[in-house]
């Protein structure tokens, strides 16, 4: 460590713990030294400070030592006392506040950055107006009774030579009633070193007066104590004096004033010759001899065994008396008193080993004598003697501790010896470079005072960013806490200048609470102090304060808006967090050649469009030079990069704000920022095209920065949105920008304006880099990209296409007719319109004249003739739609036509249509636009159909059919109209008549309903020709009218008929399967049973199979009953079977008889398996046809068909004739084989019993179909009754 | 349970990952931003002292008036800070425990990046348990 005495503490020491000289003067006196504006004691204090004297010393020792510097304090009388304590508080106030409008510009400036502090040294960090200010605190606690270094050693009395009788005024001036208090109420020694001077002014002419009137006082007060000191012997008063030892006192009143105007050079040494010869001749060998002689009388009362003896017991028989906190009162005379003396005349005399054991030797009585503020006092003084002499800075510490925590203990009248005794202690850990416990103690002196804590916890957060390594974030904090105490005082600049130094600490911190108070507080400081710029920056910081609380945040919104207004102007921030914008959300509609009828097509991803339009646009490069190729030649190769609209047409921004508090905000004008510079083909065709080139600039520039929408002068127009945003919102804008001229757009970002005060900007340049990242990699699908640079083009003609009325919501099997209108604003035509629909199933485009048609009216045949629906059969399968070459669309006509829709399964469906169309100008860079929409129906389940067939066994070439209808909604009701049976070849009717099997007009809600129908295979078929064919069909009508009938050949029946077989797969045998459809009717919800005209549901059903696994069906014709005399002979029945092979396929069949009905049950049961089993669907069938025959056999007797197979012994008949017969057929023809059985008594018998085996021939050109269905099997023989009878 | 607690569980690059008023005392409004103050200039201490010692558990390590700041730091140097004025070292040494066992588990998600916010309700209520517990 370095010689205490260089220290700042040492240097503090050797200043303020000096001598006092205590100065009496007589007005006249005052009088002559105010002519060079100072008093007295200001004209001397300056030569009170000798830096270069060699005094030699001995105190108690005998070694003598030099001093070479030494200070002597003077005071007027009447400043000898304790400061009032309020005067006090107000001069540091004042001093504070001085300081605090020094540094006025500064807090302008940005706050410094944390890393350029960390590493300045001490001086540089602090405030110079610290060391002042601690100076100032420690003089509040002078001249206390409890220490001896403040009481005066000498006394000056001063006396002009004007003066009447000076040597009367010497005598009274110390007589006087106003000498200091210490010296009256007997707590120093009334007995002072006496010096006389008399002050002559030369102004009031010679000195010869004055140096007799010396004499006198010579002979008077002694030789050695008397001088006389000229002054003012300048004549007019305008010497200057560079480096004025006055400046100091220099006064704010009267700044121009010289001080010490009228002193010349020969005054001044005067002057010093008088101080020096006071301190050197009189005062240090005065305390010299003070010394010796105190040090002797406390060795001999106190120094020694029996006198430390003596001492402790008499201090153990005094402890009992005195137990006051003040301890008892220590006059000078007393021994204690004595002793502090001479410590303190020790210490002063810097013979600080003397002194400390002085204070050590009182410390103890004052202790034990409970005279705590006394004790403190030595206990400061042991510490600083023990720095002084650098010895054991641990005990220096120990005694500072030890006094500081007594002075606290005592309570608040000894709060200032505390905060002096702390600032020593700092400044001693300071020197130790212990800056951590300096801080610590810092941190103890502040008191209640908030304005003396400010300034300490100020100097403590110094004290952490000196200490090393530096603790910013203490620092942070103790400033922080400092500045909320500057606050509290109303000392504001202080308060900012803290906080700034904390911003800087806490920049980028993510401790939200932190960073918001801090920035909240100096920003309504600001505000306070009218600098509302700085006020707003730190204003926005806490803009998004989500984790507060919602009363929170709304202070920090209302403080925030109330300085914007006071400001008077709209700010423009860049990147204001409030409202949040949502970059990612970001996406820019725009169209080029591809347009869009509802942002819903827009959103639909580019690949579907491309795949449903890929044969719609390659026709048209093939047929002509490739669009591109066109396009590449006009445009220059930077252009190529960025994207292409049309001039006139909005570009569209979709991007969503959030609002992260939970209080509403209204934002309004939010708009797109964008630039647009004509395009320079325009400027060249332009005279004067550099100056519109500029204009354009500026123009452009002019929008992007002030936001104006000057839209008449503009190029290109922005929309405007406001909205206001509730607690936690999210809400999605969409912005506009429609350029007007050609040329290049660019959307540089979005602006808004926050509760009509605050302007926001956002940028989207930083996610450029990202999302050309993203657009190469969908390179190849132009997919609308994020690209903000657009090349504007001429204005083209757009197609604009709706669809009405389009439901949203509707039953499977609805059929409805639609409208598609076009309509084409602009004044250029479009031709070659083109059309293409997804979903052909769902929607198909109808004939023009379908418009005026009365729908589902004209669907009702009038007549059974087959009208003209051929054109449309043949039309099915081109999946695009030309439109006819006469229907050019422009201006306020539209191209209405019809469009069919059919809800053909339930579901969410989806449905893009895309219009193709050509440009008649052909000059333009763009060729042909495409008009994409998409619409989106629900369809919900309405009627369950479901078709089942089997063989009818009674007759060839029948089939029972069974309908099975379910109505599946909750609340709609269904009138079924009629069922259509599709193919030339099929005849459907109904088994029974229509109001046997409907007893309600209407299928309710939830409700299943069965029914049969004969089908009939009445003609011949060939399937070459079968597609081509019109559809020819068979109805039957399910309400009784037969004139009511729809026709369902007609066009959008048919075609969604075809649609549906398309559907579900081409059949390859068409003549075994039949299609069906089924009409109806939704009723009326009131449940009148009377069908709503407007709607129309078609079910179809395809490719019903009309095979059962076998290739053959046959029929046994015999007689139903037969007439028999059985006491003739048995009876001969004669039987035909009829086989028909409805296989492409040549077939052998063999029928076989079995006599036995038990073996033939048997052989049935395991041979209806066998067939069964390939074939699930016709399970259930042969109970069918059973329970008809049990109808048609209802007449007989249940028990007797019971009785049937009990006759087990003989059978009651015989087939007779061949057991087994066999044939070939080929294929789609039929032969008859003669069968003939025995009946040998009247009854009713079952002849089931026989079956056919069959077996294909392969046949070569249906290999494929041979291979996957069964090549042979056997059929067991149907159950049919032959009743003989015994004729009479 | 301690009047005043504040919990925050800071991040190796010292940012709050992890915030939580624990106290019984009614909630102040300043409270928060005093509260992080504190722990924020703790931090420092923190800093010192985690080398001078293997333990986890750092005890009392910084004091405001009449506000103890104790502290745990884990191997991978997150550092639970406990504000509290309660003076129950064994309870508040249980509660770090087990609090580095609910933010192991945190760290065990794959979802979970070491460092960013631990948004995860369950842990705080967990936490909150164990402070009503402990505390």
């Amino acid at each position: 460590m370095a010689d205490p005495a260089t220290t700042l503490l040492g240097k503090m020491l050797l200043d303020e713990i000096t001598p006092v000289v205590m100065v009496l003067r007589t007005a006249l006196v005052e009088e002559s030294c105010r002519k060079n504006g100072v008093s007295l004691v200001q004209m001397l204090s300056p030569f009170c400070n000798f830096n270069n004297i060699d005094v030699p010393v001995r105190t108690a020792s005998d070694q003598p030592y030099r001093l070479h510097k030494f200070k002597l304090r003077l005071f007027y009388e009447s400043d000898i006392r304790q400061p009032n304590l309020e005067v006090a508080k107000e001069q540091l106030k004042q001093v504070i506040a001085q300081a605090g409008e020094q540094d006025l510009s500064e807090l302008c400036s940005d706050p410094p950055q944390i890393s350029n502090v960390v590493g300045r040294s001490e001086s540089q960090i602090l405030p110079s107006w610290f060391q002042f200010f601690n100076k100032e605190l420690m003089h509040t606690v002078s001249f206390s009774d409890h220490e001896a270094f403040d009481h005066p050693v000498a006394c000056l009395l001063v006396v002009s030579s004007k003066d009447e009788q000076p040597l009367n005024r010497f005598v009274d001036l110390f007589n006087s009633n106003k000498l200091p208090s210490l010296l009256n109420d007997g707590a120093m020694d009334p007995k002072l070193l006496k010096h006389y001077l008399l002050v002559h002014d030369n102004q009031d002419g010679s000195s010869e007066k004055a140096a007799k009137i010396l004499t006198e006082m010579r002979s008077t007060f002694g030789p050695n104590d008397c001088q006389l000191l000229c002054i003012n012997s300048s004549e007019d008063g305008q010497i200057e004096h560079q480096d004025n030892p006055w400046a100091p006192y220099k006064s704010d009143d009267s700044p121009s004033q010289h001080l010490g105007s009228f002193l010349n050079s020969d005054d001044l040494n005067e002057i010093k010759d008088v101080m020096q010869e006071l301190s050197s001749k009189h005062t240090i060998p005065y305390m010299e001899q003070k010394i010796r002689m105190l040090n002797q009388q406390v060795s001999a009362t106190r120094k020694g065994f029996r006198n430390q003896i003596k001492n402790l017991w008499w201090r153990k028989g005094k402890e009992e008396t005195s137990d006051s906190l003040q301890g008892p009162m220590y006059t000078f005379s007393s021994i204690e008193s004595q002793i502090r003396i001479l410590g303190d005349y020790a210490f002063m005399l810097r013979d600080y080993e003397l002194a400390l054991s002085n204070y050590r030797l009182i410390s103890t009585d004052y202790k034990l004598d409970k005279a705590w503020k006394r004790y403190a006092g030595v206990q400061e003084m042991m510490g600083l003697a023990y720095f002084m002499l650098d010895q054991s800075r641990k005990d220096a510490e120990y005694c500072m501790e030890n006094a500081f925590s007594t002075y606290l203990k005592i309570g608040s009248s000894s709060q200032q010896n505390a905060t002096r005794c702390g600032l020593w202690w700092v400044e001693m850990l300071k020197a130790g470079h212990q800056y951590k416990e300096a801080a610590t103690v810092y941190f103890r002196i502040c008191g209640e005072e908030p304005l003396h804590s400010a300034v300490m916890l100020e100097q403590a957060s110094y004290c952490y960013l000196l200490s090393k390594p530096p603790m910013l974030h203490k620092y942070g904090f103790h400033l922080v806490l400092s500045g909320d105490r500057y606050k509290k005082c109303d000392q504001i600049k202080h308060a900012i200048r803290t906080y700034r130094s904390a911003v800087s600490v806490y920049k980028g911190t993510t401790w939200s609470h932190i960073k918001d108070h801090v920035h909240f507080h100096i920003g309504q400081w600001y505000a306070f102090l009218e600098m509302h710029d700085i006020a707003v920056a730190h204003m926005l910081e806490v803009l998004a304060c989500s984790h507060q609380s919602k009363t929170t945040q709304e202070l920090f919104l209302r403080d925030f808006l109330r300085v914007i207004q006071k400001t008077g102007k709209t700010f423009e921030v860049l990147k204001l967090q409030l409202p949040v914008v949502n970059i990612s959300s970001l996406k820019v509609i725009f169209e080029d050649h591809r347009t869009y009828a509802s942002p819903a097509a827009a959103s639909v991803r580019e690949s579907l469009w491309s795949s449903l339009e890929e044969d719609m646009t390659p026709s048209l490069s093939n047929a002509r030079s490739n669009w591109l190729e066109v396009q590449s030649k006009l445009i220059s190769k930077s252009y190529t990069e960025s994207n292409i609209c049309v001039a006139g047409e909005p570009v569209k921004v979709d991007i969503e704000f959030k609002n992260p508090l939970q209080i509403p905000i209204s934002v309004s004008n939010i708009t797109l920022i964008c630039e647009l510079s004509a395009s320079s083909e325009e400027i060249k065709s332009d005279t004067n095209g550099s100056t519109t080139k500029r204009q354009s600039d500026d123009e452009s520039k002019m929008v992007a920065t002030t936001g104006e929408m000057s839209s008449g002068t503009s190029f290109f127009t922005l929309s405007e949105v406001d909205v206001s945003l509730g607690g936690g919102e999210t809400i999605l804008v969409q912005l506009t920008v429609t350029p007007k001229v050609e040329g290049t757009l660019k959307i540089v970002g979005v602006r808004w304006k926050l509760s009509d005060s605050v302007v926001g900007l956002y940028n989207f340049e930083p996610n450029l880099v990202k999302k050309k990242i993203a657009k190469g990699k969908r390179k190849g699908k132009s997919f609308p990209s994020n690209d903000l640079m657009f090349l504007v083009i001429k204005s083209l003609p757009k197609l604009e296409g709706f669809i009405h009325p389009l439901p949203e919501r509707v039953y499977a099997g609805d059929l409805r007719h639609l409208v598609l209108e076009l309509r084409n604003q602009s004044d250029f035509s479009v031709k070659n319109l083109k059309m293409k629909i997804s979903n052909s199933r769902f929607l198909t485009v109808g004939n023009r004249d379908d418009l005026t048609k009365d729908f589902p009216a004209f669907l009702q045949k009038t007549n059974a003739e087959q009208s003209g629906a051929d054109g449309n059969f043949s039309k099915m399968p081109q999946a695009m739609f030309s439109f006819p070459e006469d229907s050019s669309i422009q201006g306020e006509t539209p191209l209405m036509w019809p469009l069919w829709l059919r809800a053909a399964v339930p579901g969410n469906i989806s449905m893009y249509i895309t219009i193709y169309y050509e440009i008649k100008d052909v000059s333009s860079i763009i060729k042909y636009r495409m008009l994409r929409m998409h619409y989106y129906v629900q369809v919900l389940p309405s009627l369950n159909v479901s078709f089942q067939i089997s063989p009818c066994p009674s007759r060839l070439q029948h089939y029972l059919v069974r309908m099975d209808v379910e109505n599946q909604t909750n609340s709609e009701n269904f009138q079924i109209h009629q069922l259509s049976s599709v193919g030339q070849q099929w005849e459907i009717s109904l088994l029974q008549p229509f109001d046997a099997i409907f007893p309600s007009p209407s299928l309710f809600a939830g409700q299943a309903l069965s029914c049969f129908f004969m089908l009939k295979n009445c003609g011949k078929s060939t399937s070459s020709d079968k597609i081509s064919s019109p559809l020819i069909c068979s109805n039957v009508s399910l309400q009784g009218s037969a004139d009511k009938l729809f026709d369902i050949t007609s066009s959008p029946l048919a075609d969604f008929h075809y649609c549906e077989r398309l559907q579900h797969g081409v059949s390859q045998d068409d003549t075994s399967t039949v299609d069906f459809i089924l009409i109806s009717q939704p009723s009326k919800s009131d449940g009148s049973g009377i069908s709503d005209p407007q709607h129309l549901f078609s079910h179809h059903a395809c490719h019903c199979s009309t095979l059962s696994s076998s290739p053959i069906t046959w029929l046994v014709d015999r007689p139903r009953a037969v007439h028999h005399n059985f006491n003739a002979s048995f009876c001969e029945v004669n039987l035909r079977m009829t086989i028909y092979n409805s296989s492409y396929a040549a077939v052998f069949v063999r029928v076989n008889t079995f006599d036995s009905p038990s073996s033939s049950g048997q052989s049935s049961d395991a041979t209806s398996l066998q067939s069964n089993v390939p074939s699930g669907n016709q399970t259930g069938w042969h109970e069918i046809p059973v329970l008809t025959d049990i109808k048609l056999t209802s007449q007989l007797p249940p028990n007797q068909l019971r009785k049937l197979p009990s006759l087990e012994s003989v059978p009651p008949f015989i087939w007779s004739g061949s057991s087994a017969t066999s044939l070939h057929l080929e294929p789609m023809s039929s032969a008859e084989i003669p069968m003939k059985v025995c009946v040998f008594s009247p009854g009713t018998y079952d002849l089931s019993n026989y079956a056919l085996d069959w077996k294909l021939f392969p046949d070569n050109s249906r290999e494929d179909e041979a291979e996957t269905s069964q090549t042979s099997g056997t059929c067991p023989g149907y159950p049919f009754y032959l009743t003989v009878l015994q004729s009479t | 349970m301690a009047t005043t607690a504040c919990f925050i569980i800071v991040s190796r690059n010292e940012i709050p990952i992890y915030e939580a008023e624990v106290g019984s005392a009614a909630k102040r409004e300043d409270a928060a931003q005093l509260h992080q103050f504190i722990l924020h200039a703790a931090l420092d201490i923190v800093q010192d002292l985690a080398w001078t010692t293997s333990a986890m558990f750092l005890k009392a390590i910084d004091r405001f008036n009449d506000l103890v700041v104790s502290v745990y730091v884990t191997a991978g140097h997150t550092r639970f800070m406990l504000l509290h004025d309660s003076r129950n070292d064994d309870g508040i040494k249980s509660f770090f425990q087990e609090v580095h066992e609910l933010y192991i588990k945190i760290l065990l998600n794959p979802l979970y990046l070491p460092g960013s916010r631990i948004t995860s309700s369950h842990f705080d209520t967990k936490v909150r348990a164990l402070a009503r517990k402990y505390l």
